[in-house]
């Protein structure tokens, strides 16, 4: 074979003798590089059928463009013989490499990430590789890794059904006794052992030896004859990996070891977000914050993560069940969806906080677990998960912290403080980047406090408003309790309802009790608020000081969400609901309604979105605006629809359905890349932030210390 | 006599992964064991109780078959060798 020319390829030297023939070094002396060219004895292991088909996988395969795959340049046969072209990759093989005594978990994980990529890439063009095993992964000296023989397996003994083994020399190793086998006896998931045909998850339980043995240096399954090592695949569970492996790598391994494939990931894409998570996670272990000791969440479901770069545009989304990240180009038009974060958590407040040149992510998860307020610098790969709490009653209120309901920044000139809403009604804040939180005491020992009832969410303190140009003033809005205002940075509060009716009450305008559902200011005009109510709409012109009613023309003035254009303070977006009985789009139709003229009259919105027997409920934070040029318009619906425009709501197209009911939708826009964040997307329109050159504080370095150890 | 606690899956990212975690003291009472436990793992308390201190509505505690709701909560006797499992309630939807 040396010196002789296939196609255009001069076979230089052997190289290398794998499960589907012999490798030569060979030189292309057309195209002038190096390659790699497999022989295959047609006769030895191939039908006359099994020729043509391996040609035409080959040629399948070699659509496979994918820096982790090696790339088949060209198939072809001559007398007695097919040759497969292929990139020439130099390096070391995963079994080479894995079998003194396994590799560190890091690098088990980096390779884990790159092959799980590969397989996506493949199982996206709808090829299998069915013969996935430590020799058939190369990897160079700089690490990268090359998975090798894509989708060539299943044509290899399809056509000599005498042909038990591939060889003398390894006759455990691949075993190819019909044509329902294929592949390498030892990588073979239970359900091919069965008989069954092998599918993409055949591939992820290949992937789960491939990995356990990259960690230890053994198979998870063994035997002395091919009877019991099928027996061992069949039936036994794979002798758990202990230290040093971290049990993130562990539990993925066992996934995708499951005996049954439904129990496995289902997807290549599940394994690489999983790896990508634990990859994060390593390095933490490896270099742990000493300013910041509490456990990372690691999340280990089926997460994908939403690849963040500059000049995306974000979408956050809080269900019952869990967050999504959705991450767009900004001209949002397609949309790549993150998460499910916090699997069975409900997250009612989320909140983009990019201040002080951070892009962080807040979040509020409550579960029978408890309520606690959480954070991501990273898009979501990482969430913090305290120890402690911090958001917590104190002891003497004997109250206990059900949910948290609203996550609101400070001022753009107060990079440290935030403030959270939460049920039973009160007001948290924080003036420390969230490290230590208070209860607003002014307003917790508000005489009408104990007089406050819940309306059908619970006693809820949902809404904060901050005046952007008076320090000193704030408005909340608690249902049922109505607005309370401070004109003196939270030391006193009053009740701020007059003129807001209160249907349920025996006095229909009583000084508090009124079940407000949101309230909305526009930054440019502070002195003006809007409120939608438990049947009614109001504007207020006078700081809330009187309200007046401005449903006019709407179909119905019961409504939860309210959102400010971001920049035309006489703009104003409603989702109306038929009653508080029937709490759900009216006529079956769902219509977002807008007024341009501060409620004097209201336009439906309705191009694009559904308008027969749509019973929607879009619910008090499930719509948001963004800050973009012309406005986007956003909201989710509690059937767990999540609807979008990109021109002021004249047009809407359905971004995503089959979530769990969405009760929170955020937006944000990354300008500028990590690190220098210049967007301001918030529900409430706010200020745009202080200039970058602020000296920053204590915990911002600390955050950024934090970040840079992760 | 050690009590062993079991973990559930949703705690085991606070207690390194354990499943069962065993305390070697001898505690007389639930509280006892539980206070022992949170010095080892800090952030099941706040998972499992409340901030006034009462285990959380849909959280159960038995001590080996008994769910303490019924034995007197977390003054609970606890004998030695006693297995203390925490379960969330199957509630929800």
């Amino acid at each position: 074979m040396i010196g002789q020319v296939l196609g255009h390829c001069r076979v230089q030297a052997k190289i290398g003798e794998g499960g589907m023939g012999v490798v030569y070094r060979a030189y292309d002396e057309v195209l002038r590089r190096d390659v790699a060219v497999k022989v295959v004895k047609k006769d030895a292991l191939l039908g006359s059928s099994g020729s043509q088909n391996l040609l035409h996988e080959a040629r399948a395969s070699s659509s496979l463009s994918h820096p982790n795959i090696c790339t088949i340049h060209d198939v072809g046969e001559t007398e007695g013989e097919l040759y497969i072209v292929m990139e020439l990759v130099e390096g070391k093989s995963l079994h080479e490499m894995s079998r003194d005594a396994g590799l560190p978990p890091e690098t088990v994980i980096r390779c884990g990430v790159q092959i799980a990529g590969a397989l996506v890439r493949a199982h996206d063009r709808g090829i299998i590789h069915r013969d996935l095993k430590t020799s058939n992964i190369v990897v160079t000296s700089g690490g990268l890794v090359k998975v090798l023989d894509f989708g060539l397996a299943k044509q290899v003994g399809a056509g000599d059904r005498d042909a038990s083994f591939e060889g003398p020399t390894r006759t455990l190793e691949t075993m190819q006794t019909s044509s329902t086998f294929s592949g390498t006896l030892a990588y073979m998931p239970p359900e091919v052992l069965r008989g069954e045909a092998a599918d993409y998850r055949s591939d992820l339980w290949a992937l789960g030896v491939v990995l356990y043995e990259a960690a230890s240096g053994r198979r998870p399954f063994e035997g002395r004859t091919g009877f019991e090592l099928s027996s061992a695949i069949m039936r036994e569970m794979p002798k758990p990996l202990g230290s040093p492996v971290p049990p993130g790598l562990w539990s993925i391994i066992q996934r995708c070891l499951s005996k049954e494939p439904i129990q496995r990931y289902q997807r290549a894409g599940e394994v690489l977000a999983a790896l990508e998570a634990i990859q994060g996670a390593a390095v933490f272990a490896a270099a742990p914050s000493a300013e910041r000791s509490e456990p990372q969440t690691l999340v280990l479901h089926s997460v994908r993560h939403a690849r963040v770069r500059r000049g995306d545009f974000l979408l956050l989304v809080g269900t019952t069940k869990g967050a999504f990240i959705l991450r767009s180009k900004v001209n949002r038009s397609r949309w790549e969806v993150g998460g499910p974060y916090f699997h069975g958590h409900a997250v009612y407040a989320l909140a983009y906080d990019n201040r002080a040149d951070q892009h962080r992510i807040w979040a509020s998860t409550a579960s029978f677990w408890g309520t606690v307020l959480r954070s991501s610098d990273d898009f979501g790969r990482i969430w913090t998960n305290p120890q402690e709490a911090a958001i917590r009653f104190p002891a003497d209120t004997g109250l206990s912290l059900k949910n948290i309901w609203q996550i609101s920044l400070g001022r753009a000139d107060e990079p440290n403080t935030l403030y959270c809403g939460v049920e039973p009604a009160a007001l948290f804040e924080t003036h420390d980047d969230g490290e230590t939180w208070s209860l607003a005491r002014g307003l917790f020992d508000h005489p009408h406090r104990p007089r406050w009832v819940p309306g059908n969410g619970g006693l809820a303190l949902h809404t904060i408003v901050l005046d952007p140009a008076d320090k000193q003033c704030m408005y909340v809005a608690i249902s049922s309790g109505g607005v309370y205002r401070t004109s003196d940075g939270g030391r006193t509060w009053s009740a701020q309802n007059r003129g807001i009716r209160a249907t349920f009450m025996p006095t229909k305008y009583p000084e508090f009790g009124q079940c407000v559902h949101k309230i909305a200011m526009h930054p440019a005009r502070p002195e003006r608020l809007f409120l939608q109510n438990h049947w009614g709409i109001y504007r207020s012109d006078d700081s809330s000081e009187s309200w007046k009613d401005i449903a006019n023309g709407v179909p119905s003035d019961f409504g939860f969400a309210m959102v400010m254009h971001p920049r035309n303070p006489d703009c104003v977006y409603i989702v109306p609901v038929e009653s508080d009985q029937f709490r759900c789009s009216c006529d079956g139709r769902l219509r977002v309604f807008r007024t341009r003229n501060s409620g004097a009259s209201w336009e439906p919105l309705a191009r694009g979105l559904p308008q027969k027997q749509a019973y929607e409920t879009v619910l008090r934070d499930a719509m948001t605006a963004d800050s973009l040029d012309p406005a986007g318009i956003y909201f989710g619906t509690r059937s767990g629809q999540l609807f979008g425009s990109c021109d002021e709501g004249k047009t809407w197209n359905k971004i995503l359905e089959g979530l769990p009911a969405i009760v929170c939708v955020r937006s944000a826009f990354i300008e500028d890349g990590f690190g220098h964040s210049i967007a301001t997307p918030r529900a409430t329109p706010q200020p745009p932030p202080s200039s970058r050159s602020k000296p920053r504080t204590a915990s911002q370095s600390r955050r950024q210390s934090h970040q840079k150890k992760r | 006599m050690p009590v062993t606690f079991h973990i559930p899956g949703p705690l085991r990212e606070f207690t390194s992964g354990r499943s069962a975690v065993t305390i070697e003291q001898s505690p007389a009472t639930l509280a006892e064991a539980l206070s022992a436990l949170w010095k080892l793992y800090p952030g099941l308390r706040d998972r499992i109780l409340t901030e006034q201190g009462q285990v959380r509505e849909h959280i159960n505690i038995f001590i080996g078959s008994e769910d303490v709701r019924y034995t007197g909560g977390l003054t609970s006797r606890v004998a030695a060798g006693s297995d203390i499992s925490i379960v969330p309630a199957i509630s929800g939807g």
